[in-house]
């Protein structure tokens, strides 16, 4: 199964390059909310001196992170899978033995992410040096973000594959995503740090798993977590994780039976 | 071999061992939404879906022995590609079972994909960007291929298809013929024993659709793969099949050797005849003559030296020549089988 990996990540390395301005593009997606509300909120947290006890600092070292955070556990199963399941392609890959999303679907989403990592390195330190964030990274903090990073990922990239799923019996699938990415973003902690949320807002937040994707490793990063804090959420990531594995696995079954049963 | 019957009564042709490919009462009926064209139409289709039941494949048997090519025939729409996807295990039946190298397709378990292969003309398993090299090697870690069968069988797919000077190059810089022989190395680089081969050769050059073809056939002599295969040009179907599968409107039609149906369906020969100097020669006497072919390169009038073709009945066609041979100042005169086309094409509507 490494060879098959191995093989995968060389192909998908090789076929990433051809894209560059896909690549950029897609940063620039990514790149532009955090950017907008960092601009935004410490113009806020300026003239008000605080906003909810969060200063400006705040606000900027958070926003920088996210950056980084949001790119680490982004996944793109959609773009990728979408329009095959759509127009029937999806029989290439369904004709080899090996399951195609956790696969040549999963590799092709950190292949692009890996470079899209590459390319925001450049852009994050004009950023840091026009921001001039005040970041305090411990070794220990930089540890548990790898695997809340990894983890983070996992889950982003099983419910977005469950949600391509959904082209299996409708059309309409972009729209679906595009409401699931915006209640993820509001919840996520994207477009505000959760703190900021009206009480009923920041409790449904608590209770989903998206702020387990984005808030938690930026907050562990910036080390407003204790250990033990990281490594509750941490536990909690890992069991989202194996539900959202297992919902995937659920819907893919189906899909693919659907997709068998009207012409493939 | 022997002739068998199938259950609904065709014949086929039995080899010795285990069939590979045992189809038995196979149906696939699709549902699919149904309305008419305007801007009314889509807003009431809103609202209250209409569907109808297409009826693809209807109850069809055959089964396929170790080693054959067998040509899977049919016009468009007949329910060729749904059956090879179903064997493929791509699609789900509505009806009846199959059974491929003792496995259920639609099952799709890994080792049963592992010892099949299905090319779809014109859609690519190969990554576009990259060279087909690098796709082989993926395949080769796909199909858990081994260096040393996965070189032995790189290199006699290279000698048949002369491989080397294009799998350098990037996919998307390759011709539809180089493209296509690169599709058909990595389908075959895990040696399948079952090859679904769905039009290999559309839009190839004449050129490349006799190389694609020269190789199947070199191919399954030394495998000893069988092969299920559609196409629209006969020129595959004589050059590799002694045996045909005809399906229309998702029924078969017929079973059995390609020979067999031309003397069933078309019982007679085509006497190509040029004639010498001749202003009032009839040839109607001798049988129905029909058009002259275009790449006769003539219309066919007397006298001035072009072909015309003479349908006589195939039992006739010794004393019919030799009585024009007689009676006409005759240049030249060939006899020749109905083409193939015909044949088929009479089939389907039988």
């Amino acid at each position: 199964m490494l060879a098959i990996y191995k093989h995968l990540w060389q192909v998908n390395w090789a076929e990433q390059w051809q894209y560059r301005a896909n690549l950029i593009m897609y940063l620039f997606y990514w790149l532009v909310s955090p950017i907008v509300y960092l601009a935004v909120w410490t113009t806020v947290a300026t003239a008000q001196g605080s906003v909810n006890g969060l200063t400006a600092q705040d606000f900027v070292a958070y926003y920088m992170v996210l950056l980084i955070v949001n790119i680490a556990t982004s996944e793109i199963t959609i773009h990728i899978l979408g329009y095959r399941i759509m127009d029937g392609t999806l029989s290439n890959l369904l004709v080899l033995p090996v399951h195609p999303v956790l696969t040549q679907v999963l590799v092709n989403n950190l292949a692009f992410k890996a470079l899209q990592l590459i390319a925001l390195a450049p852009i994050w330190a004009v950023l840091y040096v026009l921001f001039q964030p005040v970041l305090t990274i411990t070794l220990v903090n930089v540890l548990l973000a790898i695997p809340a990073l990894a983890l983070g990922f996992l889950f982003s990239f099983f419910i977005g594959a469950t949600i391509t799923f959904i082209a299996f019996w409708t059309t309409r699938v972009w729209a679906i995503a595009e409401f699931y990415f915006a209640v993820f973003q509001l919840f996520a902690g994207q477009f505000v740090p959760l703190s900021l949320l009206p009480p009923v807002l920041h409790n449904i937040a608590e209770a989903l798993p998206f702020r387990l994707v984005l808030y938690f490793p930026v907050q562990l990063i910036l080390g407003k977590l204790t250990v033990q804090e990281s490594m509750l959420n941490l536990g909690l990531l890992a069991v989202w994780c194996v539900a959202g594995y297992a919902l995937f696995s659920v819907v893919w079954r189906g899909g693919v039976k659907k997709f068998s049963a009207v012409g493939a | 071999m022997q002739p068998v019957q199938t259950r609904n009564g065709t014949s086929r042709i039995a080899r010795n061992g285990p069939d590979p490919i045992i189809v038995d009462g196979l149906s696939k009926t699709y549902r699919v939404t149904d309305r008419e064209g305007g801007f009314g139409a889509a807003v009431r289709s809103f609202f209250k879906r209409k569907y109808r039941d297409v009826k693809a494949v209807q109850n069809v048997s055959f089964r396929i022995g170790s080693g054959e090519i067998v040509g899977f025939l049919g016009p468009n729409g007949a329910g060729k590609t749904t059956t090879l996807k179903m064997l493929s295990g791509l699609l789900y039946p509505t009806g009846g079972s199959a059974n491929v190298l003792s496995h259920t397709p639609w099952e799709r378990r890994a080792d049963y994909l592992r010892s099949i292969t299905l090319v779809m003309g014109q859609r690519n398993r190969l990554s576009w960007d990259i060279p087909a090299a690098d796709s082989f090697l993926l395949n080769q870690a796909i199909y858990r291929i081994g260096d040393a069968d996965y070189k032995r069988t790189f290199d006699e797919l290279n000698e048949l298809l002369e491989l080397a000077a294009i799998i350098r190059k990037p996919v998307r810089n390759l011709s539809l013929g180089e493209r296509m022989k690169c599709e058909l190395a990595a389908a075959l680089l895990h040696r399948p024993q079952v090859l679904f081969l769905d039009e290999p050769t559309i839009g190839l050059d004449i050129g490349a659709q006799v190389r694609i073809r020269s190789f199947l056939k070199e191919y399954n002599r030394r495998s000893g793969a069988t092969i299920l295969l559609t196409s629209h040009y006969m020129a595959d179907v004589t050059a590799l099949c002694e045996r045909i599968i005809i399906i229309h409107h998702g029924q078969l039609k017929y079973d059995g050797k390609l020979a067999d149906l031309s003397r069933r369906i078309a019982p007679y020969k085509l006497i190509a005849v040029r004639l010498g100097d001749c202003i009032d020669c009839d040839l109607s006497r001798y049988g129905t003559v029909v058009e002259v072919a275009a790449e006769y390169g003539a219309d066919g009038a007397n006298g001035d030296g072009g072909k015309q073709l003479v349908q006589v009945k195939a039992d006739e066609v010794a004393a019919v020549t030799a009585r024009i041979l007689a009676d006409l100042p005759v240049s030249d005169l060939t006899i020749e089988d109905p083409p193939i086309e015909d044949v088929i094409e009479r089939a389907f509507h039988e």
